[in-house]
Order: structure tokens, then C-alpha cells, then sequence
């Protein structure tokens, strides 16, 4: 017998909201961004992120929705026989960025995670917290309209994750909308946001 | 873009090492002996081609005849079906030839007491009527006239020849095919090793929104630099198996198929052996499939 993950969901985020989406682990939440970013399908319903129609996104138009994405997960996924400079690059040498712009982009988005400093460092020789900064540079370096970010202070203790949230605010407040996905009920808490909340695949409560 | 394509082909072009490099041997051997069966065709077909346009029927002639008979059996001659030219060989010109044939014993033909050879017409057989059945057909009309003693030549060993011709590109294909399969499934294991090492890679390039275009032409790309690099060996091989040998065969094929000198592949057949090899490159390329996520 199958089970749906996720079960009569339905919400909103409008252009330039910060929104916290909370539960505990095995909720739905980092299933609901995958749908969100069409590595899921959904079985029924509607989903528009972007001005994307996402139920009915042809295969070959995903990623066009995701360049209008950034994405940073718990693991910051950084390739690990490139610097982090190359890392945020490859990223902009990959979507066809001219030569000319890929430098300069690159490094402002280090500045804004404040990482230039660590831009020839290898990633093994990054702390969690340098990781997950440098994760992040290579969400924004394209300048998504939608940032989703899944657990991504889950690794760090709770200084470096004050830390990184901070920087996902910063993000946030030059424009650009966060759906941020934690099972950390105390920093989802602190961040004052409109929070939705997922328990057992089911959306429980939406305030703020 | 290109650049990031064509820099990334190379990286994988590394990191496939080892299998990489058996790839593009297997592609070498592939295309060698693709190669050389196709020089040893074309060598034989030229042989084929010329010993076809020297097919003769010789009607060697009862007596020598006057000039009014001569003339009269020539027009007769001329007037069948498939008849290109008739020469005339009268016996002092025969024997000529026989003496200039023996060369240095040549001299033996003086110590004759009658000239043996008797007077012949040298018949050429037109266009379309070289083959062994179209020969044979002639020899036949030809041995019906009075004036015949006998009928000799014909176009079997030339198709015998055409036969040995064929044999070697059937055999040259059949056995470049199953190179050329195993030089595929190189390709396709060294481009699956190589997309298993960057499955890390392409997961961020579909998060990130490449197109599946840029995530694919750098493994095709590399697949048909393995398949050049292998056809730019193959044919280095040939060229110098050419300039080695060729000189030595020469005098055996002038002797065997009367063929002054052996030529290489053209230029337009060594493009083509490239593209052949930059195919099944790339077909190696096409073929691999990477377990990734997202």
C-alpha cells in the first residue's frame, strides 16, 4: 500500500518573504522542496514556484526553473578537488556566464558570505560553518529569485548556525525570497518569521 | 561555453586513465585493421581495374591471309556484338614479340628452321563486355569462323582476382566491426568510470540548472577525442607500415598483377577513417550512463 508524504498542503510565499517551514525529521519538509525544485513529482495537486508551473514542467524545462533557484542543503556538496573560488565559478562557467563577468561575481559573492579571504582553500580544508558559507556564495552567485535552503545549520553547532543564519537574513534582505527547511525548533524560534509547519506530512500550522 | 565543454572533455580525458588509454588502442587496432585490408582492396582493385581494361580474345588463324581475306575477316570481326577493336598479328610480328619477350635468349628464335607461330586477330572486347560470361560468349562466335584455329583468353582470373579483392573488404570489415565493438564498450566503460568519478559534478550541475546539453557533450566530446586520437595512431601505423613495405612488394606486385606501384589511402579516405574513428568515439561516449542523483 502506498502512503503520500505530504497530505493536503497549500500555501503561499509571496515575493520577498522569509519563510521558515518547521518540523521534525521525517516530516515532509525536505520533500516538499524537492517538489519545489522538481527532483519530485507530485502525485496530485498544483505547484508554481517562479512563475513555473511545476505539476506540468516538461522534463527538459527543469532547468530553466532552476537557474531561478538556489539551493544549499545540510551537506554543503562542494566539489572537493576544486577551490572555493572555482567552486562558486563553475557554477557560472556551467550556465554559460561570459569569462569576463565570472571573476568578478564569483568574489562578490565570497565578499557577501564573507569567504574572500578563503577563496584558494580546498574544501577539506574548510571548517562546517566556512563550508556551508561557501554552499551558500554558490546559491547566490546567480542571483536566484528563491532561495531554498534544507537544514542547512543541521552540521554546525549553535554559534556557526546563528552565524549562518544571519547570512541567509543579509541574503534575504537584498530581495531575494527564502523558504528555509529546520527541524531546530529554537532557531526557527529566534528567526521571527512566518513559520509552516509539517508534522507527519501534514501541514499543522502557518503564523507569522 | 565551448571552453568549459572542451575543458572538461579533457579533464575526463585524464581521469578516465587507464581504460582510457585502451580505449583508444582498441580503437587503433580497430581502424589498423580496417585500414590495412581496405589499402590491400584498393591496391587489388586498381590491379582488378587495369588487368579489365587489357582483356584480349586472340582468334590465332588457320594461315596467314591476303590482305582482301585479312580485310574481310576483320569487317566480319568488327561487325559482332561487343567487339571494341580488332588488331592484326601476322606471324613475323609474333614471332618479334616472342623474340623480344625471351629477351636475352632471344637469339634462340633465329636458330629456328620455319617460324611455328601462326598470324592472329587481337580482339578487344567492348565496354560491358569483360565479364568471364560476356568473353566466354565471344570466344564462342569467334571459334565458329572457318578462318579459326583456335580461341584463347578471357576475363576468369580477372574476376578470380576481383574475387580475392571482394574477400579482403568483406574480411577487413568483418574484422574491424568486432574491433570496433570492443572499442565501443572501451569507450562506454572509461566514459562510465569517468561519470561515476564526476557523478559529484553533474549533481550540481542539474541542481544549478545546466541543460543536459552541457552536461552530456563533454563525455560525448571525450569519447571522440579517445576516437580521433585512435584513427591519428591507426593511420600513423599504416603510413609507416606503407613506407616500409611498399617498396619491397613492389617488385612481387609488377611481377603478380602487373601493377607498377602501390598507392596509400587518399585523402578523402583518411578523413574518412578519422570520422570513423571520432564515430565510434563518440558512440562509446553516447552509450555511458551515470548513476546520478537529482
Amino acid at each position: 500500500m502506498k502512503l503520500p508524504a505530504l497530505n493536503d498542503i497549500s500555501f503561499e510565499v509571496d515575493k520577498g518573504d522569509f519563510v521558515v517551514l518547521s518540523g521534525a525529521s521525517g516530516a515532509g519538509k525536505t520533500t516538499l522542496l524537492r517538489l519545489l525544485y522538481a527532483d519530485e513529482r507530485a502525485s496530485d495537486g498544483e505547484i508554481e514556484v517562479a512563475g513555473f508551473d511545476v505539476t506540468t514542467l516538461r522534463r527538459r524545462d527543469v532547468p530553466l526553473l532552476r537557474r531561478s533557484l538556489g539551493i544549499v542543503f545540510q551537506d554543503a556538496k562542494l566539489l572537493s578537488g576544486r577551490t572555493v573560488f572555482e567552486n562558486i565559478a563553475f557554477v557560472l562557467r556551467v550556465l554559460g556566464t561570459p569569462r569576463r563577468d565570472i571573476t568578478p561575481r564569483a568574489f562578490q559573492a565570497l565578499k557577501a558570505v564573507g569567504l574572500s579571504s578563503r577563496a584558494q582553500a580546498y574544501p577539506a580544508q574548510l571548517s562546517q560553518g566556512e563550508a556551508q558559507r561557501a554552499a551558500l556564495a554558490r546559491a547566490i552567485v546567480k542571483s536566484p529569485a528563491l532561495l531554498l535552503a534544507d537544514e542547512p545549520t543541521g552540521n554546525l553547532d549553535e554559534e556557526m548556525a546563528r552565524e549562518i543564519l544571519d547570512l541567509i537574513k543579509d541574503i534575504w534582505s537584498r530581495g531575494t525570497t527564502v523558504l528555509l527547511a529546520t527541524h531546530q525548533a529554537r532557531l526557527a524560534a529566534q528567526l521571527r518569521r512566518r513559520t509552516v509547519r509539517l508534522e507527519g506530512g501534514v501541514l499543522t500550522k502557518d503564523e507569522g | 561555453m565551448l571552453s568549459f565543454v572542451v575543458s572538461e572533455a579533457l579533464v575526463d580525458l585524464r581521469r578516465a586513465g587507464r581504460v582510457g588509454v585502451s580505449a583508444i588502442l582498441l580503437i587503433t587496432l580497430s581502424l589498423t585493421a580496417l585500414g590495412g585490408f581496405w589499402l590491400m582492396s584498393l591496391n587489388l582493385g586498381r590491379a582488378v581495374g587495369q588487368w579489365r581494361d587489357r582483356v584480349r580474345v586472340v582468334v590465332f588463324l588457320r594461315e596467314e591471309p591476303s590482305t582482301a581475306a585479312l580485310a574481310e575477316i576483320t569487317r566480319r570481326v568488327e561487325a559482332l556484338d561487343g567487339v571494341q577493336r580488332v588488331r592484326y598479328v601476322g606471324k613475323a610480328e609474333a614471332l618479334r614479340s616472342l623474340r623480344q619477350s625471351l629477351g636475352a635468349q632471344g637469339s634462340v628464335v633465329d636458330h629456328l628452321p620455319r617460324n611455328p607461330l601462326p598470324a592472329s586477330l587481337e580482339v578487344t572486347p567492348a565496354e560491358g563486355y569483360t565479364t568471364p560470361e560476356e568473353t566466354r560468349a565471344l570466344a564462342g562466335r569467334l571459334a565458329a569462323f572457318p578462318e579459326a584455329e583456335e580461341v584463347q583468353g578471357g576475363a576468369e582470373w580477372v574476376e578470380g582476382l576481383a574475387r580475392w579483392q571482394h574477400l579482403f573488404q568483406v574480411v577487413g570489415l568483418a574484422v574491424g566491426a568486432v574491433l570496433a565493438l570492443a572499442a565501443i564498450l572501451t569507450v562506454t566503460t572509461a566514459t562510465t568510470l569517468v561519470l561515476h568519478a564526476r557523478r559529484a559534478e553533474t549533481e550540481i550541475m542539474r541542481l544549478v540548472g545546466a541543460s543536459e546539453a552541457v552536461i552530456r557533450l563533454p563525455q560525448l566530446l571525450q569519447g571522440m577525442v579517445q576516437g580521433l586520437l585512435g584513427a591519428v595512431v591507426a593511420l600513423a601505423l599504416l603510413e609507416a607500415a606503407f613506407a616500409v613495405g611498399a617498396p619491397r612488394l613492389e617488385p612481387l606486385l609488377q611481377l603478380t598483377l602487373g601493377l607498377a606501384r602501390a598507392v596509400f589511402l587518399s585523402l578523402p579516405q583518411i578523413l574518412l577513417l578519422m570520422a570513423g574513428g571520432a564515430f565510434l568515439g563518440a558512440l562509446g561516449g553516447l552509450l555511458a550512463r551515470g548513476r546520478v542523483t537529482a
